[in-house]
């Protein structure tokens, strides 16, 4: 079943690369705005070979990272702080809803303000964009919280801390589990777009200078890693979610099946 | 996209002008710590042709042996260097004339020191000019009534320039519409035919010319024969506090863009360091001028154009923004 899949995989990824030479090729679109696979590919060989590329690789994963971390941190320990503590629920419910929606990238002239074009405004954006959906599934995460199991551990007196670790976390994780996922994507995609708007140093602001110099295959080549980088952050955070949650039956429901 | 840019760089003008006024003295201190003599500086710029001599300066040693340091920062044009000069992140940008006099007039604390670019003077073998599409049946500037027009920014220097040359050449430049689309897309715009003219410069300029693309009017030449397209700038506060520093920068970079202007072929090797423009493009690039001094007779023209045509909430005082 999985070896199909993959293959299924490789194939629709091999028509796609064999569709996008084609197109080009047979004049549908013009080679110059849209190069062919094989151009992108020897642009991106290019790329690889530089050594400029992968201190903006760098530069970019940093942000990710490190803009991640911090929101993902954050996210949990004030969404379980505002769970444990009903009357700052409420008093922070609206403000959170108008926060929420407001788009990262508003955010900019703010963070050039602040920050110049540096990493710490790549920072401001992906923090602001990711803390919220790390935040909101920690707070569905606890209204999941079985109140028979609160109840129980409040009468055998649990005191807060215990009850957080022991009742509350367990059924959250799966949720925080998720908005880390999402949060992991969201951050990608705010980092490199600062970087490209801003250009604060990374893969972002040097798609920025392909596009500005005219050099059409290596802003494709460059657009291609990205969504690579994508796809492996993708991959690599639902392995840590099935591992963390390994005990829960989500997953181990998967397993067995 | 160009839109958004140009929204969030009106919006972050607002932003700075209260920054300013709270913020004191608190950001002027921080990069520009000395250490044996030398004095190290940011310069915000956008990674294009223009601003080669800088990176030529360096490389000669123009900054260094004035004891001056340049940080050379790249941003994505002026919605993150105008602000990011006014708050203090940056000493020195790089800005074009029209943006530095709206800065001004909008009350946001700049002051132009020391020359950027010019026009070359020469119709038909400028840096930026007006193109059609191969086998177009427009000719000249006066036929772009009624027709869609695309320039990089609204309100902004290029606008001011093709309606010039739209003027000059005996059209109504209100008959134009203008479309707000970014210089690299332009030459695809222009092929597919989503617009019928576009204001481009280099190096999108060459790759329209070799795609057969005929240039109609030279509208930076339109607006003055050697019009001062760019400048770089400071901050009047960081003017005031470090009058020798600003001093320092103006000399290293008079002699830069002087070594720059006569030395074309260094020039283009400079600009691979810190672009990506492919060799076959770079060659054909028409290099700007870079004259030492900034011509206030060309500037003065391009002020009056923007009060025509309303991009000013006051005119500017030239004596306080000019070096």
């Amino acid at each position: 079943m999985k070896g199909l899949n993959t293959a299924l995989g490789a194939a629709g990824l091999a028509a796609f690369l064999a569709l996008g030479e084609a197109v080009p090729r047979l004049g549908l679109v013009k080679e110059a705005y849209f190069p062919p696979t094989s151009r992108i590919a020897g642009a991106l060989g290019d790329e690889l070979a530089d050594e400029a590329f992968w201190t903006a690789l760098g530069d970019t994963l940093t942000g990710w990272a490190l803009g991640l971390t911090i929101a993902a941190c954050a996210g949990v320990v004030v969404g379980v702080l505002l769970a444990v503590v009903p009357h700052l629920r409420e008093a922070t419910a609206s403000t959170i809803e108008f926060l929420r929606p407001i788009p990262s990238v508003a955010l900019i002239p703010l963070a050039v303000l602040l920050y110049g074009t540096e990493l710490r405004s790549v920072l401001l954006l992906v923090v602001y964009a990711s803390f919220w959906q790390v935040l909101i599934q920690v707070l569905y995460g606890v209204r999941d919280v079985d109140p028979v199991a609160e109840e129980t551990a409040r009468s055998y007196g649990l005191g807060p801390w215990a009850r957080v670790r022991h009742v509350l976390w367990p059924t959250a994780l799966p949720y925080v589990m998720t908005g880390v996922r999402l949060a992991a994507a969201v951050a990608l995609i705010l980092a490199i777009t600062a970087e490209l708007v801003i250009g604060a140093p990374g893969l972002g602001s040097r798609i920025a200078v392909a596009q500005t110099s005219q050099a059409v295959p290596d802003m494709y080549a460059l657009i291609v890693v990205t969504g690579l980088l994508g796809l492996l952050i993708n991959v690599g955070a639902r392995s840590v979610e099935r591992r963390a949650l390994a005990w829960h039956q989500s997953v181990r429901g998967e397993v067995a099946v | 996209m160009r839109r958004l840019l140009a929204g969030l760089a009106a919006g972050s003008f607002l932003l700075t002008t209260a920054a300013c006024g709270s913020s004191g003295d608190s950001g002027s201190s921080d990069k520009d710590a000395s250490s044996g003599g030398t004095t190290t500086v940011k310069l915000g710029l956008i990674p294009i042709v223009d601003v080669a001599p800088v990176y030529l300066g360096v490389k000669q040693g123009f900054y260094a042996e004035r004891g001056l340091e340049l940080t050379i920062t790249t941003a994505q044009g002026g919605a993150a260097i105008v602000p990011g000069v006014t708050s203090g992140q940056f000493q020195f940008g790089f800005s074009n004339m029209t943006s530095l006099m709206v800065a001004q007039s909008n009350g946001v604390p700049v002051r132009a020191i020391a020359n950027g670019i010019a026009s070359t003077g020469l119709q038909g073998k400028d840096f930026g000019a007006i193109t059609v599409k191969k086998d177009s049946p427009i000719k000249s500037a006066r036929e772009l009534e009624g027709k869609k027009v695309a320039i990089n920014t609204l309100k902004n220097i290029n606008e001011s320039a093709v309606r010039e040359s739209v003027r000059k050449a005996g059209g109504d430049p209100d008959k134009v519409t203008f479309v707000e689309l970014a210089f690299d897309q332009m030459p695809a715009a222009l092929d597919g035919g989503q617009i019928d003219a576009a204001m481009v410069v280099e190096p999108a300029l060459a790759t329209v010319k070799s795609q057969g693309g005929v240039e109609i009017a030279s509208p930076l030449v339109d607006v003055a024969p050697h019009l001062t397209v760019a400048m770089y700038f400071t901050s009047t506060r960081y003017q005031q506090q470090h009058p020798d520093v600003v001093k320092k920068f103006q000399e290293a970079t008079a002699e830069s863009l002087a070594y720059a202007d006569a030395h074309p072929d260094e020039v283009r090797q400079v600009v691979t360091t810190y672009t990506k423009i492919p060799a076959a493009v770079l060659a054909k690039v028409t290099l700007p001028k870079w004259p030492a001094d900034a011509d206030r007779a060309s500037i003065e023209a391009l002020e009056k154009l923007g009060e025509q045509d309303g991009l000013f909430k006051q005119t500017p005082d030239l004596d306080q923004l000019l070096p």
